[in-house]
């Protein structure tokens, strides 16, 4: 195995099995990847493909039915690999009862921090995710973003190394979304290792620098994303001010080198930006608001 | 009043032996159990995969943080306390409230009144604590599983039996808040039920119990004495005016067991008894029966006859004995002064021999009727050792319903605990009487043939049946078996001290608080042994 590898997987295979013992589906088969420390590492694939089975496996939850996995370089199984480790289930199944200080008090007594540690991390992570002036409100209470939030917190409270992700911007409203994915950045950028897996392909295009694509169960990509995603055969050039005689001239110089025109247009921005962008403008300037076309003609000749 | 059985001290030897018999063996058949499965499922790895998780499972049964189990102890009582599970505080309020009309005036003698109070505070608190535990145990860690809150817990470096350990702690940490603020209520209750008049019988007699023999009407040694009719052969009685006396021999007596007596103001041993009378003639209408004591010492045989008595029936009748006894020895004819320690009392034994006065009347009498009384304690010492016996009840349900609920669902584990409660408490006693012979019948093999012969107990075997070892052998092997089940399930009744209680008695040690004691710890370490291997090797996602 693989020296400086914080996950290794090899020949990995699920079979859940009835009863009596008779296989009944194949989750996850012979997967074997490794990833690498200080990556943000995204299992990508549809639903049933695998991707909770196997986060479940690395987690100990689920065991094996063959092959074999070393975090840390410990086995699956072993709970001081945990020490380490942290992670944000699909969804946040936290205890309702709790309110969020008393959570992340919980969670932090179990990795045996001291009484001043835990305050202090608490403090951290409650700010950090946003949740300042909702610490003292029992979980139930709690929206799903909120549950995210708290749950993202408790993942974080013993500083891990190594952070699973299980579906982490489900639930999310896009500033939230992109909150998330600016921490799993910052995670990247303190050197922790991140293992995500969603369906959310975006979001995973953002975040991740490698992604493996599962299929029923079966490893069916594995790469960077810049290299699985390029197009080696196309060139893209992206400029500002151009005027049409300009254009024209690029075009020209394309067809002399034999190349080929196939699209001219003007970018357009994604729908996460365009919607980052309009809350920022609101913030800066409330009471400005959307004016229909048809509404402003109304405007128009009224005052004519 | 007396108590109505008679139970012996514990043997802690015997039961320790007992303990780690069942217990090796149940080990023993576990963990070859585990070599197989283990070897069927992985034959390349099974036996080092074996190995690996029992070195794993002792490292994490003895090496747990007093931090995270200090945390999963905390966040149980949290959530039983945030779920409502301390309104049964106000069913206890409601019982209490109305309790003392139902209960008031049931009896015209106050000394019973008092019983009836004390028993049913104490049944009350056992009742009410008896589902919230059951409940709580059973489904405290399913219900994380479920709702996969478990997940969050054990995706830290939590081990599998801090999780079990610190479930159960929290239970009982629920249970011991509900007892503790039970117990102390319903003890200002009685205080302030019981009628001012039988206000100083609430203490708790001390007794010190000797064994008992018998001699028979020829002055002939006996096992028992003579069966006046009773089909509850508790009692023997011993004919009046004859040579039948009853024996009580007492063991490590020290001057520490005298007594100021209230009217002489000199030190003296109190002896109490609570013989019952049976008549064959109505005798003298309105006169009670009498009886007399003689003090023997086992060593030098010398005899000091007491004056005689008179015995009330269903009452405390108490005799106090001056430690320097003047009595009239018939032998010298004179009348001479013993010293009760020096001259009675040989190394700590002592004989009291009891007779019956009256012509043609009998005095029943049982190993318990008879007894040497210390300083009384206070009522409270009984009270609250009879509210410990609940709270290691409600400790026995908890760490068997932790540990069912961590192989089974809620409901299932439920069941399997209400069911092993039912048999605990109601079946024990009938398993114990079968294997010792005193129900009579035959093993499980020759009752099934006899069955279907129309034969019963009393009919003769079959000859085929006594040529036949086949049945013979089998039979033992199901008296094993049943031996072995009668000691798996839990006694309940163990945990009923409110009779001593109720009977003005203080609860002892030996007979009744440390066989409960070591019935719990001897339960909770193979419990917890097994819950956490049971949690451990369970895939905590798989429906």
């Amino acid at each position: 195995m693989s020296e400086n590898a914080v996950i290794e997987i090899r020949n990995l295979t699920k079979i859940y099995r009835d009863f009596w013992g008779r296989p009944k589906v194949r989750a996850v088969n012979s997967l074997s990847l490794d990833v690498k420390p200080g990556e943000v590492f995204g299992l990508l694939g549809p639903n049933g493909s695998g991707k909770t089975t196997t986060i479940k496996m690395l987690l100990g939850l689920l065991f094996p039915s063959e092959g074999e996995i070393r975090i840390l370089g410990k086995p699956a199984t072993d709970v001081s690999k945990n020490e380490y480790i942290g992670y944000l289930p699909e969804e946040s199944y936290l205890y309702r009862f709790l309110n969020a200080e008393e959570t992340l008090d919980f969670y932090g007594r179990l990795f045996d921090m001291t009484t001043a540690e835990r305050k202090q991390r608490t403090d951290e992570l409650i700010k950090m995710v946003g949740l300042d002036k909702a610490r003292r409100r029992q979980l139930k209470e709690y929206s799903k973003g909120m549950t995210r939030r708290i749950g993202l917190a408790q993942a974080l409270i013993n500083n891990p190394k190594l952070v699973l992700l299980d579906e982490p911007t489900s639930g999310l409203d896009p500033i939230g979304t992109r909150e998330m994915k600016d921490l799993i950045i910052k995670l990247k950028e303190e050197g922790k290792t991140v293992v995500m897996c969603s369906h959310l392909l975006a979001d995973v295009q953002d975040v991740c620098d490698r992604i493996a694509i599962l299929y029923n169960g079966e490893l069916k990509q594995l790469g960077k994303v810049d290299e699985l995603l390029a197009s080696q055969d196309k060139t893209q050039i992206v400029s500002s001010l151009l005027s049409d005689e300009a254009v024209n001239e690029i075009k020209a110089v394309i067809t002399k080198h034999n190349g080929t025109v196939e699209e001219v247009t003007n970018p357009t921005t994604s729908l996460e930006e365009l919607f980052l962008q309009t809350v920022a403008e609101s913030q800066a300037r409330p009471g400005q608001r959307f004016v229909a076309e048809s509404e402003k003609a109304a405007n128009t000749t009224t005052v004519d | 009043m007396n108590l109505n059985f008679d139970k012996q001290p514990i043997d802690i030897l015997q039961a320790l032996a007992n303990w780690g018999l069942i217990f090796g063996a149940l080990l023993c058949i576990g963990l070859v159990i585990a070599l197989i499965l283990s070897v069927a499922i992985n034959p390349k790895k099974g036996v080092s995969r074996f190995f690996e998780n029992l070195g794993e499972g002792l490292r994490d049964l003895f090496g747990m943080s007093l931090k995270r189990l200090g945390a999963i102890t905390n966040l149980t009582i949290k959530e039983a306390v945030r779920r409502k599970a301390l309104l049964v505080f106000v069913v206890f309020a409601v019982l209490f409230m109305f309790g003392g009309w139902f209960l008031s005036n049931t009896n015209n003698r106050a000394e019973l009144q008092l019983s009836v109070y004390v028993s049913f505070v104490l049944t009350a608190i056992g009742w009410l604590i008896f589902p919230v535990a059951l409940i709580l145990a059973c489904w405290g860690i399913p219900e994380d599983i479920r709702l996969r809150s478990l997940h969050t817990v054990v995706t830290k470096p939590v081990k599998r039996s801090e999780i079990v350990l610190g479930r159960i702690l929290g239970f009982i940490g629920v249970g011991t808040i509900v007892v503790g603020i039970m117990s102390v209520l319903g003890y200002v209750w009685i205080l302030r039920q019981v009628p001012e008049k039988v206000q100083s019988r609430l203490v708790a007699r001390v007794p010190v119990y000797g064994s008992l023999n018998f001699r028979d009407r020829e002055g002939q040694d006996s096992e028992a004495g003579v069966n006046t009719g009773d089909i509850n052969p508790y009692r023997s009685y011993i004919e009046g005016a004859s040579k039948a006396r009853a024996k009580w021999s007492f063991e490590g007596l020290s001057p520490s067991v005298l007594q100021t007596d209230p009217d002489s103001g000199e030190a003296a041993l109190l002896v109490e008894n609570s013989f019952q009378a049976f008549r064959t003639h109505k005798g003298v209408i309105d006169e009670v029966l009498h009886g007399q004591y003689t003090l023997i010492n086992p060593e030098t045989n010398l005899r000091v006859q007491l004056p005689q008595f008179p015995i009330y029936e269903f009452r405390q009748n108490l005799t106090w004995i001056p430690q320097k006894l003047a009595y009239y020895n018939e032998d010298t004819k004179k009348t001479e002064t013993k010293d009760l320690f020096d001259d009675l009392v040989s190394d700590g034994k002592l004989m009291v021999e009891a007779r019956c006065v009256d012509v043609g009347q009998f005095l029943g009498m049982a190993r318990p009727d008879l007894f040497l009384r210390l300083p009384d304690r206070p009522f409270a010492s009984s009270f609250f050792k009879s509210v410990f016996g609940i709270w290691l009840m409600m400790v026995l349900i908890v760490v068997l319903g932790v540990t069912a609920s961590t192989f089974v669902k809620g409901p299932v584990a439920t069941i399997l605990l209400f069911t092993l409660i039912l048999v605990g408490t109601g079946f024990n006693q009938f398993m114990d009487d079968v294997l010792s012979g005193e129900v009579r019948g035959a093993g499980l093999v020759e009752s099934g043939i006899r069955i279907l012969n129309h034969g019963n107990p009393i009919v003769e075997k079959p000859e085929s049946l006594e040529e036949s070892m086949a049945v013979q052998n089998v039979d033992q092997v199901f008296t094993g078996m049943l031996w072995g089940v009668s000691h798996i399930i839990p006694n309940f009744n163990m945990f009923s001290f409110k009779a001593y209680t109720a009977s003005g008695f203080d609860v002892p040690m030996k007979v009744a608080v440390l066989p409960a004691l070591l019935m719990v710890i001897g339960f909770f370490i193979p419990c917890l042994m097994l819950g956490y291997f049971s949690l451990k090797l369970r895939e905590l996602e798989a429906k």
